[in-house]
C-alpha cells in the first residue's frame, strides 16, 4: 500500500515539475518568435545590436573591429561591391527596401540603424 | 592636370556604373533563386565574374565590358520579380493605411457627455 502510494506520489510529482519546465519553455519560445519577427516594432537598441551582429558574420570584415562608427570602407576596409553585398544582407534581414541612393550614403552601422528604425517608424505609422 | 581630372571623373562615373549593375544583378539573381540557400553560389559565381575584371585599366574596355554586362542583365530580366511587401507594387502596399487627420470614432453620437 505504502509502495503504491509513494509511487503515486512520485508521478505526481514528476507530473508537476514538467508542467513547470513546459511553461518556461514556452515562454522562451515566445521570446524567440518575437525575436524572429522582423515585421514586429522593434526599438532603436535592439536594431543596432542586430545590425553590428549582422555586420560581424559577414566573412569579409574581422568581427573585432567592428563598432558603431568603424566607416566600412575606411576602418573595415571593403570595397565597393562588398558594401553593395552588406545593403543585400541589411534588406533580407530587415526586409526593407533600401533604395540606390540611399545604399550609398549607409557608412556605418549607426547610419544603417538609424535609417531602418525610421522606416520601421514609417511603416509602424502605416499599419496603426 | 585636365586630362587627369578628367580621367579620375570618368573612372569614378565607371565606379558607380558597376556599383549599380552589380546590386541589380545581384536582385536579379536573387529573383531567379527559388531559395536562399540556392541564391548564395550564384551570387558568388556573379561575383567572380565581375572580380575577373577587376584590374581592367583601359576606358574604352571598361566602357564595353559595362556594356556588355547591362545588355546581359537586360535580357536576364525577370518577368515577376520580388518586390519587399511595403514597398510600392508589393503586396501589403497601402494596405491599412493611416486615417486622415479629423477622424475619429463617435461612440455614442455625440450624446455621451450628456449621460
Amino acid at each position: 500500500m505504502q509502495g503504491l502510494r509513494t509511487s503515486i506520489l512520485r508521478h505526481v510529482r514528476i507530473g508537476v515539475s514538467m508542467q513547470g519546465k513546459f511553461l518556461v519553455k514556452d515562454v522562451n519560445s515566445l521570446k524567440v518568435c518575437h525575436q524572429l519577427c522582423t515585421s514586429v516594432g522593434t526599438s532603436s537598441d535592439e536594431i543596432m545590436s542586430r545590425v553590428i551582429g549582422l555586420v560581424k558574420k559577414f566573412d569579409k570584415i574581422e568581427g573585432t573591429k567592428v563598432t558603431e562608427t568603424a566607416d566600412f570602407q575606411k576602418d573595415l576596409s571593403l570595397d565597393s561591391l562588398d558594401r553593395v553585398e552588406l545593403v543585400m544582407a541589411f534588406e533580407e534581414e530587415f526586409s526593407v527596401e533600401i533604395p540606390e541612393e540611399e545604399a550609398d550614403k549607409l557608412r556605418c552601422c549607426a547610419d544603417v540603424a538609424k535609417y531602418i528604425s525610421s522606416g520601421a517608424e514609417q511603416k509602424s505609422a502605416e499599419n496603426i | 592636370m585636365n586630362i587627369a581630372t578628367s580621367y579620375l571623373a570618368k573612372r569614378a562615373a565607371q565606379k558607380e556604373r558597376v556599383r549599380i549593375l552589380y546590386r541589380r544583378a545581384l536582385k536579379e539573381t536573387l529573383n531567379w533563386a527559388v531559395h536562399r540557400h540556392l541564391f548564395y553560389p550564384d551570387a558568388d559565381a556573379m561575383r567572380e565574374k565581375f572580380e575577373a575584371n577587376r584590374n581592367v585599366e583601359d576606358l574604352e574596355t571598361i566602357d564595353r565590358l559595362i556594356a556588355d554586362g547591362e545588355a546581359r542583365h537586360d535580357k536576364w530580366r525577370h518577368p515577376d520579380p520580388y518586390i519587399v511587401p511595403w514597398a510600392p507594387g508589393g503586396s501589403k502596399f497601402t494596405r491599412n493605411p493611416t486615417m486622415p487627420s479629423g477622424i475619429e470614432i463617435v461612440y455614442d453620437f455625440g450624446r455621451e457627455d450628456n449621460a
